[in-house]
């Protein structure tokens, strides 16, 4: 037996290989692999040496020799492990010494092979201590060095649940952790001889931190910082191995081979390939199953994705009161899942299918799901076959049935791509497994009549999925008149053996009848013996008098063509059904706030060409061709709304809070253009955002400047150009102070002026560490940091602080720090103390972004004053009011209108202070927050003056772009309730014909605080 | 009314007129302010408000509105007012007067009391002691592990579960109830006898249709009298039957964000127009984050359901008058009107407008209130720092 299996033979040597260039490397972990993936198959048999034929030879079969071609009538001739000979019943010879198995209506798929599987892998355990002992990366969640071979397991239970979707091979591994190890690819089928663990190497990544009890990362964009991070370190070990690393050297190892990176959403495919364009890694993706989202991204870089086929069941959509509370994104997702394969393949995005996470029966369903929905069932089977097999670089042994394969396929009696079908046997590696007996070549379906002790019962036996039930009708005597009574008719059928059992109650007879017997169905006839409920035991005989069909259900093929449209962008409500383009308008007849040396002009016209703002005034003005004329009299135009603090469209954390120092993490890499709250604050005129982390430690981390282009990709709402900004934070927040236990350092403000001292002293050794190199001081390279480059970049000036700040001490503190360093702070944002020392700011130059009027909502908010906007604003400060609040967001006008109350500011100072000063504080006033010609065409129409309570939003403009009108937004609303509607009764029909179905439970609306720890939204109060 | 004179004498208003039609005898009167263009108020309301019962959201040791327990009727808000908060300095300066000191947490949070934003203690503080006691309706449909990681639950059953728990205990309660004098006193039971001879109103927290729906006829099977529903984000959808119940809606804070990604995103600013328009009974009150501090902010609440469909009358009358209607106090408070009590204030402007809300004086019963507050004190006294 041990050398039967003459190809995995082969590919073991090359795995020996290996394992002796680890063995170098550690050598416990080396013994453990010999033990498991290559001595076992030497162990002497035990006894006589199984008896297995040379030869099988399945005939009569519908074979599908691969995704394209397909043999109606075939013959498969296996010796051994291997295909010996494939072809039409008739030219294959069959060897005399063959076992002939008749496949008759049977139908035969090469095994499928899943990519995305842990078979056979235990789960992570957490370890126990936070700090990594060993030659490892020092964080838990990077454990590249992990080879699921070493610990893989034969499972027959969990490796038969995947035959029973129709796969023979996995290439599994342990789901934890960022960086993961290696995958082992296997054979599914029972038995030692069938591991294939060294017929390609491949390894796994994710965003997910896993079991790992170290604090950091905490956020998706720390995972995503400590990913780059760790290829950078990899690539530095290249050169620089004095210390062993068997992690970075693992990592190092598996940029030759197929790295798969798993996702939970469409974005992350998208922050997944911006790291591989860093380090020229093309990932392969474990999908989530809504990439059709981002069809127009993935057409242009195509990588391969791995879909599940677990698509979202209805809701229990009955009761109405429930039914309007499901957001119209879950609907239109559950609509659109199935297209998702399509949608990608018709885009020449190449995929493989997953039975990941879904149960048998719905693997199934779904899979004919997705080929109702588009895809075709050689595109379905050439994604779970040659798909996978090519990925892997197994697609010479594996994949199709051809002469010289290894013989691994499984035998249905249907075609599972096209009705339901039930699987029988199971062939990996050319062992035989039965799973299902043979169905009864004919139907027992039809009429019969059925005989014992001289009298006939008619008889009905009928079909419903696969199991028969019937009626059976009997005579008796009613008030002197013979009637019929019918009554159920227990059938069982198997191995040609039927059971028959009623109960029947008249003269003869009371009580049960059980009949058994054999069937020959050929004729339709059955006869046996059978117990009486007098204990009779007779002899008994059925007929069959008309023979009835069996029915089977077919898929419908849908067009393409019908699927596509109902993506919205973003896909949920008030998306866009195509995207918005840039237009020439002409806004005329208006009262401009321009916030330059014009002030507010009345009766003026502000025109946008490609864009930009050509023109501002009264008078004459250029008419673009085509121009979208708004009349807008009686109305007012000012400068888009500038949110210098906001925290919303973040995907998986505000804060990485893992560390006091997290410089190296960046809202940029986790932009969700697909919160709502977008299009909210578009009804309120804001354009533009900077995206902050939050405030859970002194040095956070790098914010994102975005535009709020609704609908279009992330990439697209981050303002090109822009400076790049840094977020700090002071108080209370960083110092845990509203933490019941809390270990990390610092707990007071003096700690937190030594964090900055000591971060950017770190900061400033590396720089001359580098400096040396370049310099010839030292010749071996520094390794790169991502953290300490961001410390460097700001105390060079090129990259900028806005500081979470609430009390004078430590408002004097950092500005002192950064006096000493050499730098200067931008912004302190909240600044509720500002008032205090307004003139320390104006001498060190830094700006503040403040709140209109609140306080009292934390102890260092004590002595926050409302007018403090006013009094800085006065002394020169660049004073800004900014949100930190979703839903403040959409109503900035308003607070800047408070400045009025409190302090009595002018008009066009507060409005400033939600437009130019923002602008200015972001640098960007160059290209916003005013209305001047060349500037951005962000621009907001008012129905009313824009600090007035009565005023609300019509036209929202960015570069050019309406993106919110007030008209379209009342027929979007309608647009939204039609679109509900629809979906709804379509899962009406779902549910009403018995469709899969779960109860809705309502989400809890989270947003982002300055505080929130984690990768979810909070529920809780904002403490800011 | 415009050019308008007002007279007040002991506290109350024995004089309203149009100035430029009526001439008075300036001999009669101790004071005669001129208010030329400015513009006079009744005392605006903050109704279910932990104002004067908290100080700062993050220091527990300074929040005084959750106690332990799940039904608390007995537990009251009254005696632990903080007539000396300096959160109330800064509200009362921007025209709201009285406030409804509201316990929460729990299914009866307990009860609440109706209290003037300035005093010497909590006793002369007080307009209606115990006015109502406020129960949280359980949620119909939230639930099911949590947001990111939900597990699907039988929602509908639990509900059932969660309210018939309600009903017994006010089987139990209105069973005491009806028992002029028992024998051994139960605190709570105690609490909750004056809900069915209507001497306490009853407050119902709740947002959903199926809450709403189950509130009304909750309301009419236990009699009970003054039934008010607090937030009512879905009353919207069935004003016929609320106003059909008679059943008032002290609406969700109208600076909130609409709770259902496909509701219309100003839906939450025009709930007020939209019961007006379905002839419900509402006033507008703000609890949610902050709510104490924010209670200053009420005025333009009613400013911002102007821009959304009231009219500047209905705006006005939905955080004054209704305010003290629901709250059963409108025989001395919320409006201008002979009789009544002269809580009332200027402004030199639309008090809805953040622009030109700027009181010029204020009064509560007759008594002038300062209209200083500490953060005045800070704003004159950095001011002067910088004049220098």
């Amino acid at each position: 037996m041990q050398i039967t299996y003459r190809c995995p033979y082969i590919f073991l040597i090359s795995r020996v290989e290996q394992i002796r260039t680890r063995m170098k490397l550690l050598l416990t972990i080396g013994i453990l692999l010999i033990t498991l993936s290559g001595l076992a198959q030497s162990e002497p048999s035990n006894g006589l040496k199984e008896s297995t034929p040379a030869y099988y030879a399945l005939k009569n079969a519908t074979i599908y020799v691969s995704p394209n071609q397909k043999i109606s009538n075939g013959t498969l001739l296996i010796k051994n492990d291997n295909i010996e000979s494939i072809g039409m019943s008739g030219l294959v010879i069959i060897p005399k010494e063959a076992v002939v198995i008749d496949c008759k209506g049977k139908v035969i798929l090469p095994a499928f092979i899943e990519l995305n599987s842990n078979v056979g892998i235990a789960k992570a355990v957490a370890p126990k201590t936070k700090k990594r002992d060993g030659a490892f990366y020092w964080n838990h969640a990077i454990h590249p060095e992990y080879v699921a071979s070493e610990t893989y397991v034969f499972n027959d239970k969990a490796s038969t649940t995947l035959i029973e979707k129709g796969f023979g091979f996995a290439l599994t591994h342990q789901k934890d952790g960022i960086a993961r190890g290696e995958g082992a690819f296997v054979s599914l089928g029972a038995g030692i001889e069938s591991y294939l663990s060294s017929l390609t190497t491949s390894s796994f990544f994710s965003f997910q931190k896993g079991v790992s009890i170290q604090r950091y990362p905490s956020s998706q964009m720390g995972s995503i910082a400590l990913l780059r991070q760790t290829f950078y370190d990899a690539h530095w070990y290249k050169s620089n191995q004095d210390n062993l690393n068997l992690s970075l050297a693992a990592i190092n190892e598996q940029l030759n081979s197929p790295m798969f990176l798993e996702t939970r959403d469409k974005l992350e495919v998208l922050r997944a390939q911006k790291i591989g364009d860093e380090f020229e890694i093309k990932f392969n993706f474990l999908g989530s199953g809504n990439e059709y989202e981002i069809i127009d991204q993935l057409a242009m870089t195509k990588p391969m994705v791995v879909l599940p086929l677990n698509f979202p069941a209805a809701y229990d959509v009955k009761n109405p009161y429930v039914a309007r509370q499901i957001p119209l994104s879950d609907l239109k997702h559950w609509e659109m899942a199935p297209m998702n394969a399509s949608i990608l393949v018709n885009r020449d995005v190449p995929i493989c299918l997953s039975g990941n996470g879904v149960k048998t029966k719905d693997f199934w369903t779904n899979l004919r799901k997705c080929i109702e929905s588009g895809l075709t069932p050689e595109q379905a089977l050439d994604a779970l076959t040659m798909s996978p097999a090519k990925l892997l670089g197994v697609d010479d042994k594996l994949g199709s049935l051809a002469k010289g394969k290894l013989a691994s396929f499984i035998i249905y009696d249907a075609n599972p791509l096209d009705t339901k079908a039930q699987i029988l046997e199971s062939w990996l590696l050319g062992k035989r497994k039965v799973h299902n007996p043979s169905p009864a070549k004919t139907t027992l379906i039809g009429k019969y009549n059925i005989s014992f002790s001289g009298k006939k019962y008619p008889i009905e036996i009928k079909e419903k999925g696969k199991k028969y039930s019937g009626e059976v009708t009997y005579r008796h005597m009613k008030k002197g008149a013979s009637v019929d009574t019918t009554v159920n008719l227990f059938i069982d059928y198997a191995n040609n053996d039927i059971t028959l059992q009623f109960n029947i109650r008249n003269e003869d007879l009371n009580g049960s009848v059980s009949l058994r017997g054999k069937v020959i169905s050929r004729m339709g006839i059955f006869e046996g013996e059978g117990l009486l409920p007098n204990g009779d035991w007779v002899q008994w005989t059925g007929i069959r008098s008309k023979k009835g069909k069996a029915t089977k259900e077919k898929v419908k093929h849908l067009s393409v063509g019908d699927t596509t449209s109902q993506t919205w962008y973003p896909n949920l409500a008030y998306g866009f059904k195509s995207l918005p383009e840039q237009e020439s308008v002409i806004i005329k007849n208006a009262t401009l706030w321009t916030n330059e040396e014009s002030g507010v002009i009345e009766d003026a016209h502000i025109i946008i060409k490609e864009g930009k703002i050509i023109f501002v005034g009264r008078g004459n003005y250029p008419t673009p061709l085509g121009a979208r004329v708004i009349d807008a009299r009686g109305k007012h135009v000012t400068a888009g709304i500038i949110d210098e603090h906001s925290h919303i469209a973040i995907s998986k954390g505000v804060n990485e809070g893992g560390q006091a120092v997290s410089a190296e993490v960046s809202i940029g890499h986790v932009v969700n253009q697909k919160d709502i709250n977008i299009y909210r604050q578009l009804s309120g005129g804001v354009t533009a955002s900077q995206l902050l982390h939050g405030s859970a430690n002194p040095i956070g981390g790098q914010s994102a400047l975005i535009k709020l282009k609704w609908g279009f990709t992330a990439e697209e709402m981050l303002i090109e150009g822009a400076d790049p900004f840094i977020k700090f934070a002071l108080g209370e927040n960083v110092k845990h102070s509203r933490w019941t236990s809390s270990t990390r350092f610092p707990h007071t403000r003096m700690g937190v002026e030594q964090v900055f001292y000591e971060a950017f002293n770190r900061a400033t050794a590396y720089a001359k560490e580098w400096k040396d190199f370049k310099d010839g001081v030292i010749s071996v390279e520094p390794r790169k940091d991502l953290e300490l480059e961001v410390l460097n970049e700001i105390m060079a000036s090129e990259h900028f602080i806005t500081c979470h700040s609430y009390v004078q001490s430590e408002i004097n503190m950092l500005m002192h720090v950064a006096d000493s360093l050499g730098f200067k702070i931008n912004t302190f944002t909240h600044i509720l103390e500002g008032y205090k020392l307004a003139d320390k700011m104006v001498e060190h130059g830094v700006g503040g972004s403040t709140f209109s009027d609140w306080w009292a909502y934390k102890h260092e908010v004590n002595d926050a004053i409302p007018y403090n906007a006013a009094i800085m604003n006065e002394q020169g400060v660049v004073v800004a009011i900014n949100s930190d609040d979703t839903e403040m967001g959409r109503r900035l006008n308003q607070e800047a209108a408070k400045a009025v109350k409190y302090g009595g500011m002018s008009e066009e100072d507060a409005l400033k202070m939600v437009t130019l000063n923002p602008a200015k504080l972001l640098h960007l006033d160059d290209r916003m927050g005013s209305l001047k010609v060349g500037k951005d065409a962000d621009v907001v129409v008012w129905s009313d003056h824009p600090l007035s309570i009565l005023a609300k939003v019509e036209q929202t403009i960015i570069d050019g772009i309406v993106m919110y009108d007030i008209e379209r937004d009342r027929e979007m609303r309608r647009r939204n309730q039609a679109e509900k509607a629809r979906i709804i009764s379509m899962m009406l029909d779902d549910n009403n014909s018995g469709g899969k179905k779960r109860t809705f439970f309502k989400k809890k609306m989270g947003h982002f605080h300055c505080d929130t720890i984690g990768e979810e939204e909070s529920t809780e109060e904002n403490h800011h | 009314m415009e050019s308008a004179l007002i007279g007040i004498e002991d506290g109350k208003i024995t004089l309203i007129k149009n100035s430029l039609a009526f001439s008075y005898e300036p001999t009669e009167w101790d004071t005669i302010i001129q208010l030329n263009g400015k513009q006079i108020y009744p005392g605006f309301i903050a109704p279910n408000s932990t104002l004067g019962i908290t100080e700062i959201d993050a220091v527990k040791a300074t929040r005084d509105y959750d106690e332990l327990g799940t039904y608390n009727p007995h537990i009251r808000s009254q005696i632990a007012f903080n007539v000396e908060s300096k959160v109330i300095s800064t509200v009362r300066t921007n025209g709201v007067l009285i406030t409804q000191a509201t316990p929460r947490g729990g299914t009866i949070s307990g009860t609440s009391s109706i209290m003037k934003l300035d005093g010497w203690n909590w006793e002369d503080a007080t307009i209606s002691k115990d006015d109502g006691i406020h129960l949280n309706w359980p949620s119909s449909i939230e639930g099911g592990g949590w947001w990111a990681e939900p597990a699907p639950k039988k929602t509908n059953k639990k509900y059932t579960e969660q309210v018939q728990k309600i009903k017994t205990f006010f089987d139990m309660a209105k069973a005491y109830a009806s028992d002029g004098k028992v024998e051994e006193v139960d605190g709570r039971l105690e609490a909750m006898r004056e809900c069915f001879n209507g001497k306490k109103r009853v407050f119902f927290h709740a947002n959903e249709l199926q809450q709403l729906q189950d509130i009304i006829e909750f309301s009419a099977t236990y009699k009970i009298k003054f039934p008010v529903i607090v937030g009512g984000y879905d009353s919207h959808l069935i004003t016929r039957k609320l106003s059909d119940a008679k059943i008032p809606v002290m609406l969700k804070r109208l600076h909130s964000l609409p709770s259902n990604e496909s509701d219309d995103v100003d839906l939450p600013y025009k709930l007020p127009a939209l019961l007006q328009a379905g002839n419900v009974q509402f006033c507008i009150q703000n609890a949610g984050g902050m709510e104490a501090m924010n209670a200053r902010n009420i005025p333009f609440l009613a400013g911002t359901a102007m821009a959304y469909g009231l009219t500047e009358e209905q705006a006005i009358r939905s955080v004054s008058l209704s305010s003290c209607e629901i709250l059963g106090i409108d025989k001395m408070y919320g409006s201008l009107e002979v009789g009544k009590s002269a809580t009332l204030f200027v402004s030199d402007g639309n008090a809805l407008d953040m622009r030109t809300n700027n009181l010029a004086l204020g009064m509560i019963d007759g008594i002038f209130m300062s209209l200083d507050n500490m953060q005045r004190d800070l704003y004159e006294k950095y001011s002067k720092k910088y004049e220098k």
